[in-house]
C-alpha cells in the first residue's frame, strides 16, 4: 500500500490576493499540485471600463502596494502606444529612474525580509533580526534608498502620483537630484556587499530535468537592460513585438483557482522575472554588475531558482548603477509632459515589473473613455512554472523530515516572489497524514 | 487647534482604499489631512509594514486601520497605546507581505526604530470586498475617531480640545 501525503497551504491575504497550495504525493512521486490564487487584477480590468484614459496609470497603480510604478509604466506606455506618442529621451530616462527605485524597493524587501530567513533557518525576518540585526538593517537602508527615488520622482513613496500619460506632472531640477545622488552612492556600496553575502548562502541543489527545462521569457532591448521597452524574447527562440503578445500567450481558466493561468500557446509553462531578465540580457548589465558577478563566481546564466536571491541582489546593484548614470547625465525636460488628445484606438505595452513581464492592453473611444482593458501580471504568468517546480522538487527531497519538506516547498514558491504571497512567510501550513486509506488518503 | 503640535507627529493609515471597510484608514487620513494641513505628516501605508519603521521612528504617531469585526460590533472603535498595550487578536494582523503590526513593532524594537508614542485606532468592519463602499456604522465610527485624534493632537499642542465637530 503506497503511503500518500498531502501538503495543504491556506493563505488569506488582505491586499494583493489570496492563494493556497495543495500537493499530494507519495514515494513514487508527486500526484497532484495545485497553486490556487485569487487575483484582484481581474476586478481592476472591470473598474477601468468607462474611466478616462488619463486615469489608467493611477487606478492600476492601486493593484499593488509594492510595485505600483510597474502598473503605472505599463499603463501609460500602452496609452501612448494607442495614441502614437513617443516620449522625449529625457522623460524616458526619468521613467527608467523611477523604475530603478521600485526594483530596489521590491527586491530589497524580498531579499532581506522574505527570502533570507529561508536560507538562514528562521521562520521570519523578525526572528532573523534577533540574531542578524545588521543584515535586516542593511536591507532596510537599501530599501530606503529605493523609496527615496520613488518619492522624489513619483511625488510620494507609496502609490506615486506624479506619473502621467505623456510624461510627469512635474519633473525634478538638477539640484533636487543632488542629495539623492549622495544617498544612492552609499547604498550602492551596500548593494555590492549584498551581492557578496547572497552568493555566500547555501543553496538547495535543484535544476529542471533536460526533458522539461524552463522557458525564460523577458523583454530584450538592443542597447540596455530592459525595463520599459523591448521585444519579448525567450530562451527557446521566441522573438516578437509586444503587439503580438496575445497571439503567443493565452490565459486559461483552471477549475481550482480564480486566477487565470498564462501559457505560451506553442509550448505551455514559462518563467518571467529576474532570472529570465538576467539570463536573456546579461550583456546589458553594467560593468560593475558584471564584474561583481564574476568576483562572486556567479555565472551569466542561472538555472537554479533558489539562486534567484543572488540574481535579485545583482539587479539591485544594477538599479543603483543605472539610477546614478541617469542622474549624472540628467537634463531637465523642457516640458514635463507631452500633450495628448484622445482618439478611438487600441494600445498595448509590456514592461519589466520587479517580478517580471507585466502586460497591459487598452481600447479607448474617441472621447478617451476606456472600453476594454486587459492586464496580465507576472505572478499569473509564473503559476504553472511554480507548480512544475514543485513537481520536480519534491522527489529530490523526500528524505527530508516533513516539516523541512514543507519549508522547502514554501521556499520554492518564494523563489518567485509571487505577489500573492508576497508572503508566503505568512502562510498557515497544514500537513495531514493518513496512512490507512488505500494509498491516497491524507 | 491652538498652538503648534510639538515635535514631529504623523498620522499613518493602513488598509486598501478599494476594499470596502478596509478603506476606513485612508478615508480618515484624507479627512485629517484636510483639517490639519501641514501641521502633521499624513502617510498612507499601502501594506508594507517595513515602511512603518522609517515613518514612525522617533516620533509621535496616530495609526488608523480597519479590523475584521469578529466577535465585536460593526463600527466598534478599538483605541490602545501601541507601545504599552498588547494588540488584541485580529488587530492589524495582515499586510501585503505578511508582516503584522505586532511584528513591525518587534522589529522596530530590535532595530531601535520605535516611535516615541503610538496611538492605535482600529475600527471594526465587516465588508472588505473589492469595490464595496464603507459600511454606515464604520463611516460613523470614522468621524468619531477623527474628532478623537484632533482632540488628542490639540492636547499635545497644549491647547483646549478641539470642539469643531463639522
Amino acid at each position: 500500500m503506497a503511503k500518500s501525503k498531502t501538503i495543504k497551504v491556506d493563505y488569506l491575504a488582505r491586499v494583493e490576493g489570496e492563494g493556497a497550495l495543495y500537493i499530494r504525493y507519495d514515494d513514487g512521486g508527486v500526484r497532484d499540485v495545485k497553486l490556487k490564487i485569487f487575483e484582484p487584477p481581474r476586478f481592476f480590468e472591470g473598474f477601468m471600463r468607462g474611466r478616462d484614459y488619463l486615469e489608467a496609470p493611477d487606478i492600476t497603480a492601486r493593484i499593488c502596494g509594492i510595485c505600483p510604478v510597474a502598473y503605472q509604466m505599463s499603463a501609460l506606455h500602452a496609452m501612448e502606444h494607442a495614441l502614437g506618442l513617443t516620449p522625449t529621451a529625457e522623460l524616458r530616462d526619468l521613467r527608467r529612474l523611477i523604475y530603478c527605485g521600485e526594483w530596489i524597493e521590491s527586491h530589497a524587501l524580498h531579499i532581506f525580509m522574505l527570502h533570507a530567513p529561508d536560507f538562514l533557518g528562521y521562520d521570519n525576518a523578525v526572528a532573523m533580526a534577533k540574531d542578524h540585526p545588521a543584515i535586516v538593517q542593511d536591507g532596510l537602508e537599501i530599501k530606503k534608498a529605493g523609496n527615496a527615488i520613488v518619492s522624489l520622482i513619483g511625488g510620494r513613496e507609496v502609490h506615486p502620483i506624479n506619473v502621467r500619460v505623456g510624461g510627469f506632472y512635474r519633473v525634478p531640477t538638477v539640484e533636487e537630484l543632488g542629495p539623492l545622488r549622495e544617498q544612492l552612492l552609499k547604498a550602492r556600496d551596500m548593494a555590492v556587499q549584498t551581492a557578496h553575502w547572497a552568493a555566500s548562502l547555501t543553496f538547495p541543489r535543484f535544476e529542471r530535468p533536460a526533458t522539461d527545462p524552463y522557458e525564460f521569457v523577458a523583454l530584450s532591448h538592443p542597447r540596455e537592460y530592459p525595463m520599459n521597452e523591448g521585444r519579448i524574447v525567450s530562451t527557446r527562440g521566441l522573438n516578437i513585438p509586444v503587439e503580438e503578445y496575445e497571439t503567443h500567450f493565452r490565459e486559461e481558466h483552471i477549475d481550482y483557482s480564480n486566477a487565470l493561468h498564462s501559457v505560451l500557446v506553442e509550448r505551455g509553462a514559462y518563467l518571467v522575472g529576474p532570472m529570465a531578465r538576467y539570463n536573456l540580457n546579461y550583456e546589458h548589465l553594467s560593468p560593475l554588475v558584471q564584474q561583481t558577478a564574476e568576483v562572486i563566481g556567479f555565472p551569466p546564466f542561472c538555472a537554479n531558482p533558489f539562486q534567484s536571491i543572488v540574481v535579485r541582489s545583482l539587479e539591485v546593484l544594477y538599479a543603483f548603477d543605472e539610477a546614478l548614470r541617469i542622474i549624472d547625465s540628467y537634463r531637465r525636460p523642457e516640458q514635463p509632459y507631452l500633450a495628448t488628445d484622445p482618439r478611438e484606438s487600441s494600445g498595448c505595452a509590456a514592461t519589466e515589473a520587479p517580478r517580471g513581464l507585466l502586460y497591459h492592453r487598452y481600447d479607448i473611444n474617441d472621447r478617451g473613455k476606456i472600453t476594454d482593458a486587459r492586464i496580465v501580471a507576472p505572478t499569473s504568468q509564473n503559476q504553472k512554472s511554480i507548480e512544475d517546480d514543485l513537481r520536480h522538487l519534491l522527489p529530490k527531497f523526500l528524505d527530508l523530515p516533513e516539516n523541512r519538506l514543507q519549508a522547502r516547498c514554501e521556499q520554492a514558491i518564494r523563489n518567485y516572489d509571487p505577489c500573492i504571497s508576497c508572503s508566503t512567510h505568512f502562510l498557515q501550513l497544514h500537513l495531514e497524514h493518513d496512512e490507512g486509506r488505500g494509498g491516497a488518503g491524507i | 487647534m491652538s498652538g503648534a503640535i510639538p515635535g514631529s507627529w504623523a498620522i499613518i493609515s493602513l488598509g486598501n482604499r478599494f476594499r470596502g471597510d478596509d478603506s476606513v484608514g485612508p478615508y480618515l487620513l484624507h479627512r485629517l489631512r484636510v483639517r490639519l494641513g501641514d501641521a502633521v505628516d499624513c502617510l498612507e501605508n499601502g501594506g508594507d509594514m517595513t515602511r512603518l519603521l522609517e515613518d514612525w521612528k522617533g516620533r509621535g504617531v496616530c495609526l488608523v486601520d480597519a479590523v475584521v469585526a469578529q466577535g465585536r460590533d460593526l463600527g466598534e472603535i478599538i483605541h490602545l497605546d501601541g507601545l504599552t498595550e498588547t494588540l488584541p487578536a485580529g488587530v492589524c494582523t495582515t499586510s501585503s507581505h505578511g508582516f503584522t503590526l505586532a511584528e513591525a513593532l518587534e522589529l522596530a524594537h530590535l532595530l531601535d526604530s520605535l516611535p516615541d508614542k503610538l496611538e492605535i485606532y482600529a475600527i471594526c468592519g465587516s465588508n472588505f470586498a473589492t469595490g464595496a463602499p464603507l459600511s454606515p456604522a464604520v463611516l460613523a465610527a470614522a468621524k468619531k475617531v477623527e474628532q478623537e485624534i484632533l482632540q488628542y493632537l490639540a492636547q499635545q499642542a497644549g491647547g483646549p480640545p478641539c470642539t469643531n465637530n463639522r
